[in-house]
């Protein structure tokens, strides 16, 4: 990870890097039906991995995903959102997972499109997808709410995947 | 803890450091291969990724993990060795594995006996146990080896492991094991005394 990771703020919200400290949320979501579309419901183990590798993800990569806090409340996590681009990953993808207790607010809407700023400007990346699963109908929403449309010829992690393509740089 | 805050310890033929991101291909070629079925593999690549990402995630979360074990001479990688204990797990663990080709050497015995040592010297470790899998003799001959002896009353991880209990520091200390622990590795690091018979970590 660089040295300082500069936190983003938002109009309503701060994003700072996914630390141990957020474990307990990550793992009630993880282990919860929020998590069916994104890996499948998980054991406290595969939990813990998932978490473990979050927190590598930054360390390898010297990027990952923001922890979501209100500005002025940053230990309550209220989901995590950034860019995410591990090895044999098909391109440069922008991921949002929202705890309970971060929806209904607009919150991943407003820090999504603060991560994408970032990936762009800061980042220098040139194109950005999502990967989504068909039936997860909210994130859908979401991601065309942000600009992005269905790319049906670009490689995805997982066959059933939906690929999402964000707005290029100039365009956001 | 950043992985460039990670301790490096030096063995003999050795250096221990964190896991750094050009190490990952030799950790796929292992976890994608049939030598990962005792550590729940072999995996997809993704998967394989993901958990080389929480190896270095666990340094930073429980301020110990594993290290990347390097010939000393070459910087060549063998595997990797030291503490683990992600979350649903009775105890602090002391795990290793070495790359299939890399087997046979003892450089397993020779990494696993300084992490264990910086853990009880440096970590304030008071013990420590391996799970095993109770087909994987490979490895339980290596906890043999460390002086590790089957614990039939601790928790397992799921039951479907066998707990290992590794001696205490004070058990260690000045111990017939101890010397013959120094003396097999001072065996492999000297090839006159090349240890005769079938392959072992």
């Amino acid at each position: 990870m660089p040295a300082t990771v500069p936190h983003i703020h938002t109009a309503r919200l701060t994003l700072r890097p996914i630390a141990p400290r957020d474990w307990e949320p990550f793992c009630a979501c993880a282990m919860s039906d929020r998590f069916q579309y994104i890996t499948g419901k998980q054991d406290l183990g595969g939990a813990w991995r998932l978490f473990a590798a979050e927190l590598g993800h930054w360390q390898i990569k010297g990027f990952g995903m923001w922890t979501v806090t209100e500005t002025g409340d940053d230990d309550t996590a209220l989901g995590i959102v950034g860019p995410w681009f591990p090895a044999d990953w098909p391109e440069t993808e922008i991921g949002w997972i929202m705890f309970e207790g971060g929806e209904g607010k607009g919150y991943a809407f407003e820090a999504a499109e603060a991560a994408r700023a970032h990936v762009f400007n800061t980042l220098g990346w040139e194109t950005a997808v999502s990967y989504i699963d068909p039936e997860n109908a909210r994130s859908i929403a979401l991601a065309e709410r942000l600009g992005a449309i269905r790319d049906d010829a670009a490689a995805r992690p997982h066959p059933d995947d939906l690929v999402y393509r964000h707005p290029k740089p100039e365009a956001v | 803890m950043g992985h460039r805050d990670i301790p490096v310890l030096e063995t003999e033929r050795l250096v221990l450091r964190g896991p750094e991101p050009e190490d990952y291909p030799d950790f796929k070629a292992t976890f994608s291969s049939y030598r990962s079925r005792f550590m729940g593999g072999p995996l997809n690549k993704y998967e394989a990724w993901m958990l080389y990402a929480a190896e270095i995630g666990h340094w930073e979360i429980r301020g110990f993990g594993m290290w990347m074990i390097h010939d000393k001479a070459t910087d060549e990688t063998y595997g990797m060795a030291g503490g683990w204990q992600p979350a649903g797990w009775p105890e602090r663990e002391i795990a290793w594995i070495i790359w299939p080709d890399k087997a046979g050497k003892g450089y397993a015995l020779e990494a696993t006996h300084e992490a264990r040592r910086f853990f009880y010297t440096e970590g304030g470790w008071d013990s420590a146990v391996s799970y095993i899998d109770p087909k994987n003799l490979d490895s339980i001959r290596l906890a043999e080896r460390l002086g590790a002896t089957k614990d039939h009353g601790a928790a397992t991880i799921d039951g479907n492991d066998a707990v290992y209990r590794h001696p205490t520091p004070e058990q260690l200390k000045n111990s017939q094991i101890a010397d013959g622990i120094a003396l097999e590795i001072s065996h492999y690091c000297d090839p006159l005394f090349k240890p005769k018979g079938f392959a072992i970590d």
